[in-house]
């Protein structure tokens, strides 16, 4: 799940707050229906916006020592930490200490300090800033295989592509209250109908602005992107962009997350 | 004697199994999940975080450098607070005089049994005259020179407050010298000079108990300094640790999992557990060696000294550690940790300075009996009392018990502000916050 909103919506303080981290002022943390009190948080995997972990420590005896406090026993800790280094290509950085790190293995390593117990519930507070292409496929690929497996993953990011991709279902939250909430699929189709229709040698898309019940939002080299309104129809579209010109593109596209995203928080 | 031994020990073995309990405990992993009774589940899984915290604590301060370094340099101050007066002991206390012209054999007598009195012996050495002599007192060969019985001439002036071993001689020998001539200007008979010559001096009895042996004097100095070094020592390990946690964010993934007073909790105890650990291959290695040198630090009233010493060490320990640790919890930069630790060691360095000053007067005054029963003097004030033989053991219990009340609720006061405060970063918090914090 994708957890958006503009800087300062509450994200972090969201996050913190299931963890106990922040006082509530009102309302309650829920977890399937209970109360979310100290045992259940130890079975929530956490990784904070502003990344922390013993910078002296070695990076094996972090990962179990985190996995301990979770409540498993020193064996499990012990094999489970190995294997999330193995996974997230940290294996010969065990006897390390952590402060000796690249900035994108200690990224790993956070990760892996929220993963190593297992988790039911992994939140994570911006997983992908600071990161290299390569470093962000493999965090990405890691969130999708834990989704996969059963665990409910929640991060937040502005790579609104990214989410898009990643994630099944978005919430959205702005000044500190949901304004929406659903799969990325519903609301990809959900709203106003999209075209993107190229004429050729009207880099402008002048021919566009003069319709009614339509309006523009977005030019790309040529290609304009269309929001209709519920009246209007595709086929006056074409009609108009035949009499500008030659048409080289006319595709119905779904509604992108970063457009939920803009009119949601407008 | 036996009987306090024996006690100490037992205290000592109760605390090791305690802490190998908790340990294994630790090691033994999965701290019983949220099956049985909610109170006893509660309980067992409270020790159980706490000892992981406190089992990471003692391994990463026992594993680093500093900590080594620090050990060694302390046994090696140890060893030569103990074995240097030892080895003074054994050679420097004879005192060479130098003897111009003739000196009568009772007179020689005299002189002897003078030095005798003030706890030193000497050795008259006979000069060749007044210029040798002078020679050998520029050159320090001999420590002062009696002339044809009749003079004494030193290299440096005495003075008559000078209580050095030296200078009390001088006094004694110019003394019986002086008794001497007087003798014989009076024209005595033999008999009556004899009577004269073998003066003892009368008994000195004392409305007040014997104060303590110079020797329990030296034991209560050397464990007020180690009290001293060691509390300022761990606090400030508290203290950076707490800084240390907070500033490298490492807190708020740790704090996910477990409760602050779990952490704090385990944190005070690790550093606790490796600061007894210490101190208590310091002091068997000082016995020890103390043992095997012969050195007197030991005897007379000084066993009791180091119990109570021991036994505070631990009381000042669990007091002041809350209070670091709170500190510890407001601060995340070096230098905001530094506007906070002074006036936090002031209390320390003034019960230290104060106590030194008492235990090296034997007097102790009101205000003094005061401090021992604070919970911020305490920890130096009574052994200082306690060497001086100036408390019964129901004051030491009561002051103990004070300390351990205090204790109490200054750890209630520290977690409720390290809740607070360790979350927050951006700039120091303010005390003035977190009181109204907790006072909602």
């Amino acid at each position: 799940m994708g957890f958006l909103g503009p800087n300062g919506a509450g994200k972090t303080t969201t996050m913190r707050a299931v963890f106990g981290l922040t006082d509530l002022d009102a309302g309650t943390v829920r977890w399937n229906g209970a109360l979310v009190g100290p045992a259940e948080r130890r079975r929530f995997g956490y990784m904070p916006e502003e990344r922390g972990l013993y910078p002296g420590m070695l990076v094996g005896e972090q990962l179990v020592y985190l996995g301990r406090l979770h409540g498993m026993s020193a064996t499990d800790a012990a094999a489970a930490a190995r294997a999330w280094m193995e996974r997230l290509g940290l294996a010969d950085t065990e006897r390390a200490k952590v402060e000796s790190l690249s900035h994108g293995n200690q990224q790993r390593v956070q990760l892996a300090a929220a993963l190593v117990h297992n988790p039911e519930l992994l939140i994570l507070d911006e997983p992908l800033t600071g990161l290299d292409p390569a470093g962000i496929d493999a965090i990405a690929g890691v969130l999708a295989g834990q989704a996969r497996s059963g665990c409910c993953v929640l991060f937040s990011s502005h790579q609104l592509d990214l989410v898009e991709d990643l994630c099944d279902s978005v919430t959205i939250i702005d000044h500190g209250r949901l304004v929406v909430t659903g799969k990325v699929d519903d609301l990809a189709t959900s709203g106003p109908r999209r075209l993107v229709v190229r004429v050729d040698g009207d880099r402008d898309a002048a021919w566009a602005r003069q319709l009614t019940g339509v309006s523009v939002s977005e030019v790309d080299r040529g290609a304009v992107r269309l929001v209709l309104d519920e009246p209007a129809d595709s086929e006056s579209v074409l009609k108009a962009a035949m009499a500008a010109g030659r048409v080289t593109e006319f595709v119905v596209e779904r509604r992108r997350l970063s457009e939920v995203f803009r009119e949601a928080v407008a | 004697m036996k009987q306090l031994i024996r006690v100490i020990i037992i205290v000592v073995v109760a605390a090791g199994v305690l802490a190998l309990r908790l340990w294994r405990r630790g090691r033994r992993g999965r701290p019983a999940r949220p099956a049985g009774t909610a109170r006893g589940a509660a309980l067992g899984r409270l020790t159980g975080y706490t000892g992981l915290v406190a089992a990471r604590e003692i391994r990463q301060r026992i594993r680093g450098r500093m900590f080594r370094i620090g050990t060694l340099v302390i046994l090696a101050v140890v060893a030569a607070v103990i074995v240097i007066p030892a080895l003074n002991s054994g050679k420097a206390q004879t005192y060479r005089v130098g003897v111009v012209g003739a000196l009568s054999a009772p007179l020689r007598a005299a002189v002897v049994a003078a030095s005798r009195s003030i706890g030193t012996t000497v050795r008259l050495v006979p000069e060749a005259g007044l210029a040798a002599a002078r020679a050998d007192l520029r050159s320090g060969r001999v420590s002062l020179v009696i002339l044809d019985a009749r003079a004494v001439e030193v290299s440096k002036p005495v003075s008559a407050t000078d209580t050095s071993t030296s200078g009390q001689l001088v006094r004694a020998v110019s003394t019986t010298l002086g008794v001497d001539e007087a003798v014989e200007s009076a024209r005595l008979s033999a008999a009556q000079a004899a009577r004269l010559a073998s003066a003892r001096p009368l008994p000195v009895t004392s409305l007040q108990r014997g104060s303590a042996s110079t020797s329990g004097r030296n034991t209560t100095t050397v464990g007020l300094v180690l009290v001293f070094v060691m509390l300022t020592q761990y606090n400030a390990w508290t203290l950076i640790g707490v800084m240390e946690e907070k500033s490298s964010r490492v807190v708020e993934v740790l704090l996910a999992a477990v409760r602050p007073v779990e952490l704090l909790g385990g944190k005070v105890l690790g550093i606790g557990l490796v600061a007894f650990a210490q101190a208590g291959l310091v002091v068997a290695f000082a016995l020890v060696l103390a043992k095997a040198v012969g050195s007197d630090l030991l005897h007379g009233t000084a066993p009791v000294a180091l119990a109570s010493t021991l036994a505070w060490l631990v009381l000042g320990y669990a007091f002041y550690c809350w209070v670091y640790a709170a500190a510890g919890s407001m601060a995340e930069r070096q230098d905001q940790v530094q506007s906070l630790a002074l006036p936090l060691s002031l209390p320390l360095i003034f019960g230290y300075v104060i106590s030194l000053t008492v235990a090296s007067s034997g007097n102790p005054s009101t205000f003094f009996d005061v401090l021992a029963y604070l919970p911020l003097t305490a920890p130096f004030a009574m052994p200082a009392l306690v060497s001086l033989g100036a408390v019964t053991w129901w004051e030491f219990a009561a002051s103990a018990a004070i300390s351990v009340v205090c204790t109490v609720g200054v750890a209630r006061l520290a977690t409720g502000i390290y809740r607070r405060a360790i979350l927050r970063t951006g700039r120091r918090v303010r005390i003035r916050e977190l009181v109204s914090g907790l006072a909602r």
